[in-house]
């Protein structure tokens, strides 16, 4: 059973492809809670629909790949310009006009990406852990960009066992070890399978599309790597294009995204950075209640 | 003494009438505070003035009519008007553009009328208690007593006392009825005398003139309403719910009406203010936040899996006397809890030895109002009426609450040790919402007993305070988690806490640990003594006497005293050597000078030497006397006079150990002092031990709490 059940369930469809959303609340701030990497889909937010929802009209919708979208293998609904796209469809489908956005991680570049090209849509910002190339990845997954489409050595383990060949042959196995990196914390069983479920709602055909999506090369930072400087330099111009309010949360102890993107992130769009000392890549999940009571303080705070 | 002081001071002149303003902290947001005169003045605000100012720069003014600003008797001089006037006159003063109005009872009304004229002067209202016409329900002793105002009645009572000719000939009468009613609250009786001292430095015909001026220029129902409906900027209310001058009806009505938020304080009454003050604080500052768009600041927060434990420790601030044995309860916690990470809250002189040892001082420290200072403030000669002193010391203890709670709010505290830490045992009892982390209370007395100084109004005074405390205990049974008496059942007074109160010692032996006392500090063997007394320069054959007076600054008298004494006593024992010790806050310059001598200022480690000389001469503070008492010295001792503590509480506890010789300051001249000193120095010792372990039981006791 859920906590919260939509008040909205329904699809919209944008260029010929199906999105799932739900809408929550009815309050007079409406919240956007974007997709992230569509290995999982918007289930993650299920710690903070039911606090929001009191208060806020909460929307959540499953990007492409995952969840009750359509299970899209062309790689160009994958960018991030498409991600805001979507976001845009999803928000004129509810008629709303201006939203605070949150997005995690992959759902980072989408949040930015919306907020820079529609300032108008977008009244705050909120990234958390956000995957953005503004620092250099840490050591053992810079090596990922590398090994990513050779064949994967046996006895693979660890970030070996991201590479796409891999995937193909051992998706779940892949699955389990990824949340365990994601949710680093202690005594994180939960969110591991339940990241573990929803990711065996897609498959190794999407994420294969996702990481072909026409954009990568130059600035993804999944599962490729090295932030060359142009991605660098394409997402910090993006960051200062952004002129609503922005708030950054970014665990301490996050091992897919370092917490020194946050940081810099919050620079650039002169945000507020809130640390969480000893939390992963999830802290909405794995800190709900800190979570939810820093989120709130931001919506209040837009909201005046 | 003041729990803060203004930055400005100033007053301004308008139509021939003195207004007096102060402007304290700074920030781009102003709060004026608009007080209701001629009944009382700006003071009415202490309790909000510290803690608002630490924030935003808050404004107060004597609107006219009372305090510092001229007490025109006309009726003329107070309308509406004219004090909208005077608000306009202190803005431009203070070259403030705008600001957030925080006003008390009928200075609403002032300030409504001000907003409407000067809309682009106001930011918002925070409505305490607001008496607007017309609005909500009115209490019916005003519409009852409003037609026979200026009638001379015969033997009026009760709220007849509202009247013309009762304020002018019995002004007092008429403060006490009318302050009497609205403090529904109990134990409000500083409350109460400080609404009356400010009532009176007005007069009769004053506060007269004033309900008479607002007569003059009432607008009608109709034009009232349409400038309630006219009100675009923010408004916060704040009412007790048992307000019996104005209904909480009309507060509710007023924020209905302006689309504002209200607070209701339910069980308060008239002056939530005064009596509720961390609520309203809290609830202005809060407003004023949301007013001055206040940013969300990056901070980080910590897992609870991740963090480490932490301790905040206060130490009582007045004088020096708790430093010591503070530092050795830390050292014996830290061998029970190595990885616990302890900072103070402290203030000076304290945080002088604290920094000495290492210890983490807490970077807000510096904003703590001074206690040490209010009580050398209260102190005159060799006399301090401690207990009017902390009744005194109202405003600094609610200033120093909110820093504490503002601390304890971000800092993820696990414990909180507060050795005779007043501010923080009573306002987490007011507020026992706000309590964090566990609480290990520490004091070496319970029970404030009066002097006979004070009469039957102290012993009631004494009585309502220690009915507080036992009720605050028993309704909030989880604000103390550890109660440590430093003593043993023994130490405590044989008194009761007061008529129908319970024996002091059967209550504390109910709600208390016992640590036995904590000296901070080992004896020295007699070896040991021989080699401290060569370190420090004294003589095997010389007779050394101490005379010390504390850090606290009150003292000089005793100096004067026993340096007079001395010249006779060496006339019989020429050996004696004098060492006076003025401590941190007497200028020794100031102290005469004689042959063997020596004035000093702060002592390290005074201990040492008191643990060693051939006689002490010291007030009747419980540290200096005990340490006395730990190393077998002879000693006489001078109590402060009306100074409780000293008087009953450390007298009982010398006397059960046998030591010390009890003097009585004023009837003792220095040819009586200097032939105590000599009789005493060959006298011989034979206290009861004291023990040593009481750090190490203290230590256990807040130990075991995490």
């Amino acid at each position: 059973m859920r906590a919260r059940y939509p008040d909205t369930s329904a699809t919209v469809v944008r260029d010929g492809v199906t999105l799932g959303y739900e809408v929550f609340g009815d309050g007079p701030i409406t919240v956007l809670l974007l997709p992230t990497w569509t290995i999982i889909h918007s289930r993650f937010w299920k710690m903070q629909v039911p606090y929001l929802s009191r208060r806020y009209t909460v929307i959540t919708y499953d990007g492409p790949g995952n969840g009750r979208s359509d299970r899209v293998t062309d790689p160009s609904r994958y960018s991030a310009d498409a991600y805001a796209a979507d976001a845009l469809a999803v928000l004129d489908a509810c008629g709303v006009e201006r939203a605070i956005v949150v997005g995690l991680s992959m759902g980072g570049q989408y949040g930015t990406a919306l907020a820079a090209s529609h300032p108008d849509r977008v009244s705050g910002l909120v990234l958390v852990g956000p995957s953005l190339p503004l620092v250099p990845p840490s050591p053992e997954r810079a090596v990922i960009a590398e090994h990513f489409t050779m064949p994967y050595p046996e006895n693979a383990s660890g970030w070996a066992t991201y590479n796409l060949a891999y995937w193909h042959d051992h998706y779940e196995d892949f699955t389990r070890f990824f949340f365990s990196q994601v949710f680093s914390e202690a005594h994180s069983t939960k969110p591991q399978e339940d990241s573990v479920s929803w990711a065996s709602e897609t498959g190794p055909e999407i994420l294969e599309a996702e990481a072909n999506q026409p954009t990568a090369a130059s600035y993804r930072s999944v599962s490729s790597v090295a932030a060359p400087a142009d991605a660098t330099a394409h997402w910090s111009g993006l960051l200062e294009q952004i002129v609503c309010p922005v708030l950054v949360v970014h665990g301490t102890h996050d091992r897919i995204q370092p917490h020194a993107t946050g940081v810099e992130a919050a620079r650039i769009t002169k945000g507020t950075l809130v640390s969480m000392e000893g939390s992963g890549h999830i802290p909405n999940v794995r800190d709900p209640v800190r979570f939810n009571l820093v989120l709130r303080d931001f919506i209040e705070l837009v909201a005046s | 003494m003041r729990a803060s002081e203004p930055i400005t001071v100033g007053t301004l002149e308008r139509a021939g009438v003195t207004i007096a303003y102060e402007v304290h902290g700074s920030g781009d947001l102003t709060l004026l505070m608009v007080p209701p005169a001629p009944i009382t003045h700006s003071r009415i605000f202490k309790a909000q003035v510290p803690y608002l100012s630490r924030h935003y720069r808050v404004i107060t003014f004597d609107a006219r009519g009372n305090g510092q600003s001229s007490q025109p008797s006309d009726p003329e001089s107070h309308t509406r008007a004219e004090n909208v006037a005077d608000m306009l006159a202190v803005l431009d003063a203070t070259s403030t553009d705008a600001a957030i109005l925080v006003a008390h009872c009928h200075a609403n009304w002032w300030a409504v009328e001000f907003a409407d004229e000067y809309p682009d002067r106001v930011l918002g209202l925070v409505a305490i208690e607001p008496g607007v016409p017309y609005l909500g329900t009115p209490q019916p002793h005003w519409l009852e007593t409003g037609p026979h105002w200026d009638e001379v009645l015969e033997d009026p009572q009760g709220w007849e006392l509202n009247n013309k000719h009762v304020y002018i000939n019995h002004h007092r009468r008429w403060l006490e009825w009318f302050f009497g009613q609205q403090l529904v609250e109990s134990h409000s009786t500083k409350q109460f005398e400080d609404a009356i001292a400010w009532g009176l430095e007005s007069t009769g015909s004053v506060l007269v003139a004033g309900e008479e001026g607002a007569e003059l220029d009432p607008p009608s129902r109709q034009e009232f309403e349409e400038l309630v409906a006219r009100i675009e900027y923010p408004v916060q209310v704040i009412h007790g719910d048992l307000d019996i001058c104005q209904h909480v009806d009309k507060g509710k009505a007023f924020a209905e009406a302006t689309g504002g938020d209200v607070l209701v304080l339910e069980g308060a009454g008239h002056l939530g203010l005064a009596r509720d003050p961390v609520t309203v604080n809290r609830t202005v500052k809060h407003f004023a936040d949301r007013i001055g768009g206040v940013t969300m600041e990056s901070h980080v927060w910590v897992r609870g899996a991740s963090r480490r434990k932490r301790a905040l420790y206060l130490s009582s601030p007045i004088g020096l006397g708790h430093a010591n044995r503070d530092l050795a309860i830390v050292k014996e916690l830290r061998t029970i809890h190595p990885e616990l990470e302890i900072e103070w809250l402290a203030q000076a002189p304290v945080t002088g030895v604290l920094e000495a040892e290492g210890e983490r001082v807490h970077p807000a420290s510096r904003w703590l109002a001074s206690e040490s200072g209010h009580i050398a403030s209260e102190a005159a000669g060799h006399d301090l009426h401690c207990f009017q002193a902390l009744r005194t010391m109202d405003e600094i203890l609610v200033a120093n609450f909110m820093l504490f709670q503002e601390v304890i709010d971000e800092g993820n505290y696990d414990l909180v040790v507060g050795d005779e830490a007043w501010d923080v045992d009573y306002y987490w009892h007011e507020n026992p919402e706000l309590k964090r982390g566990e609480h290990a209370w520490m004091t070496d007395f319970v029970g404030y007993l009066p002097m006979p100084s004070g009469g039957d109004h102290e012993a009631y005074l004494t009585a309502d305070y220690n009915a507080e405390m036992i009720e605050h205990i028993a309704q909030y049974p989880r604000i103390r988690d550890r109660s440590i008496f430093v003593g043993n059942p023994d130490d405590i007074v044989p008194d009761t806490f007061g008529p129908d109160l319970p024996k002091i010692r059967d209550w504390t032996e109910e709600h208390f640990d016992f640590s036995g006392y904590i000296t901070g500090f080992t004896p020295p063997t007699p070896d040991q003594a021989a080699a401290w007394r060569s370190e420090l320069g004294y003589g095997p054959d010389e007779k050394i006497c101490v005379v010390t007076v504390g850090g606290s600054g009150v003292g000089t008298d005793l100096l004067e005293k026993a340096i007079a004494a001395y010249p006779i006593a060496k006339q019989s024992v020429p050996e004696l050597r004098m060492i006076a010790v003025a401590g941190p806050r007497i200028d020794p310059a100031s102290l005469p000078s004689h042959e063997g001598l020596e004035v000093h200022g702060y002592v390290e480690k005074l201990w040492r030497h008191l643990s060693v000389c051939d006689l002490a001469v010291v007030q009747g503070g419980l540290t200096t006397t005990m340490e006395l008492a730990a190393s077998s010295r002879p000693f006489l001792y001078f109590p402060l006079a009306n100074h409780f503590e000293q008087t009953y509480h450390v007298r009982h506890r010398l006397d059960q150990y046998g030591a010390g010789q009890h003097m009585d300051y004023h009837a003792t001249d220095p040819d009586a002092l200097a032939a105590a000193i000599v009789s005493e120095l060959s006298a011989a010792v034979n206290y009861r031990p004291i023990e040593t372990d009481g750090a190490a039981r203290a230590a256990a006791l807040i130990a075991s709490l995490i």
